[in-house]
């Protein structure tokens, strides 16, 4: 008994001590984004600087802060609700149809997963150059609307619906896009919610191709916006962080919400039995 | 069945065409592209080089240091991770007053924009910043402009900072490797009086090897394309520079050589290739592989 009280002892001081590290670095950014502009960010200074807002409201009145996060929210959204509707429209079409076309649409949707998004950074540079769309919302949105994990997410899903209900239905007379998004759709809402966040996410947090794909300070989203501040002599940290903390807390309000979703999304697909 | 033949083909059609359009247009485009001297800035046009790009990349200095950055960050910071994940995983994993709370803040830093993190650190990293404190407190003495400040310590202060930042998203998946182990074999084990370490190395470990490789693997081919935090904290530059921050480099920023960092891009893409293969395989396997 009394090893089991050590055992349980040392499991938190051990869980504990993960803890600080991991959550550390967050809390030290909210800290110094609370700090008077201009105080020192050392060692022993989170604790005798007093708190303020006014980097945030700086950063508001300032900075367009208010621009980045309507355009990170913008195409956030615009690319989750694309994503629910074309992933599931591909995925219904290939959990259904069967036959050659639907296999070799497969085949490409798995190479698909298997390509390092990385290697378009110059191709999708020059293709939106010579579209006209470089600098523009399309750009930061065209390339991201569909895309092969969640299609994959979702047929698998779909697979273990059986499709007798969507017979019954056409029996009765119903027409296939009825079907499709006022029977079948609702039915798959568990698969497209793990999409929805798990795209959401990635889109809110992506910076290499909006960084590349555009240039007007009025196209930013709130991670380019972050990577520009920081090359300005102006910027103290700060405000750094004050920015970095409007990019992060949607995310975690967001977090604390679907924290369940969030997980079972992870791990859907990582471990098959 | 002819209509639904034709309905089946519409529903592709948003994927068919940014398919078409977004991948694999840019796919062709740059494996040709790589075997041309084509640039922005060049007036001439575009000329067919043959192989030039790719030998030239043989002989590029910067090149080998990139991919030499790039396998540095793979092989060591992959195996950390995983790891360090599976200690967490094993953490966590049992009946806890709280332990939900110690999951999400383990897996905090995966759901925080890499921006957003890259620039916390480098200010941690940076000459009085906490992390340096601490390590001068424990007798390292950090570079005297900081961590990211010299050749010896940059890169592997980024990738420190990488491990930190992903190890809670893979204990979520070696956590969910655990729940699928039988809890009969433990039963079973303990009965027969085997302690906690033997059940640890006789079930536990063999029956997650299917997970960690897929861990192993799908870190692998994230860890290949590492970037944004070489871009926000170095900008390549204390030997930093990674293979994507190599193709972004002559790519896209002052020189616009297409041609040459299309060449290198396919250069990223077999490497990678290679390891989706093999990530290909495991997955359809279903028996662990060794």
């Amino acid at each position: 008994m009394v090893t089991n009280r050590i055992h349980l002892v040392l499991r938190y001081v051990g869980l504990s001590a993960v803890l600080a590290v991991m959550v550390f670095p967050i809390l030290w950014m909210f800290r110094v984004s609370l700090m008077p502009a201009g105080a020192a960010v050392g060692f022993g200074d989170l604790f005798s600087t007093g708190v303020t807002l006014t980097n945030f409201i700086d950063l508001f009145r300032q900075a367009s802060i208010g621009r980045f996060l309507f355009n990170s929210v913008l195409v956030a959204v615009v690319v989750t609700v694309a994503n629910a509707f074309f992933c599931f429209m591909v995925a219904y079409a290939l959990a259904r149809y069967r036959g050659l076309a639907g296999r070799i649409m497969f085949v490409t949707v798995i190479v698909v997963l298997m390509i390092p998004a990385h290697i378009l950074i110059v191709p999708l540079y020059v293709l939106m150059l010579k579209m006209g769309m470089y600098d523009t919302y399309w750009a930061l949105m065209l390339p991201w609307l569909v895309n092969p994990i969640g299609i994959f997410l979702v047929k698998q899903y779909l697979e273990s619906i059986p499709p007798d209900m969507e017979d019954a239905a056409r029996i009765d007379g119903a027409g296939e896009l009825t079907i499709l998004f006022r029977i079948v759709m609702p039915l798959c809402k568990p698969a497209l919610a793990v999409l929805a966040i798990q795209v959401f996410f990635t889109n809110w947090n992506l910076f290499l191709f909006p960084y590349i794909l555009t240039s007007s300070e009025s196209l930013r989203t709130l991670p380019v916006a972050l990577a520009h501040f920081q090359g300005h002599q102006a910027i103290d940290w700060q405000h750094l962080m004050a920015g970095s903390a409007v990019a992060v807390i949607p995310v975690l309000i967001a977090f604390g919400f679907l924290q369940r979703h969030i997980v079972s999304g992870i791990t859907a697909g990582a471990v098959k039995q | 069945m002819k209509r639904s033949r034709l309905i089946g083909l519409l529903l592709l059609l948003p994927w068919l065409i940014t398919f078409l359009v977004f991948w694999f247009f840019p796919l062709v485009f740059s494996l040709l592209a790589g075997f041309t001297d084509y640039s922005l800035l060049s007036r001439a046009g575009m000329e067919w080089i043959g192989w030039d790009n790719y030998r030239g990349l043989l002989a590029d200095e910067d090149f080998h240091s990139a991919l030499k950055n790039t396998f540095i960050f793979v092989i060591g910071s992959v195996p950390v991770t995983t790891v360090l994940a599976l200690l967490m995983a094993l953490l966590v994993s049992r009946r806890l007053p709280g332990r939900s709370l110690f999951r999400a803040g383990f897996f905090l830093p995966s759901i925080t924009s890499m921006v957003v993190i890259a620039l916390i650190f480098t200010n941690l990293y940076q000459r009085g910043g906490y992390v340096a404190t601490l390590a001068t407190m424990i007798g390292f003495v950090p570079p005297e402009h900081g961590f990211l400040y010299s050749s010896s310590t940059a890169l592997y202060s980024i990738m420190a900072m990488d491990i930190w930042m992903s190890v809670g998203y893979y204990m979520l998946i070696f956590l969910a490797g655990l729940k699928a182990i039988p809890i009969e074999l433990y039963e079973a084990a303990r009965i027969q009086g085997a302690s906690s370490t033997r059940q640890f190395f006789s079930i536990t470990l063999p029956l997650l090897r299917p997970v960690a490789l897929f861990i192993v693997v799908i870190n692998s081919i994230k860890s290949f394309q590492v970037f944004v935090e070489i871009f926000v904290m170095t900008k390549g530059k204390f030997d930093t520079a990674s293979m994507v921050y190599f193709i972004y480099d002559v790519g896209v920023t002052t020189a616009f050589q297409f041609g040459y960092a299309s060449a290198a891009a396919y250069v990223l893409f077999l490497i990678v290739a290679a390891f989706a293969a093999l990530q290909f395989l495991l997955l359809r396997r279903r028996q662990p592989i060794w």
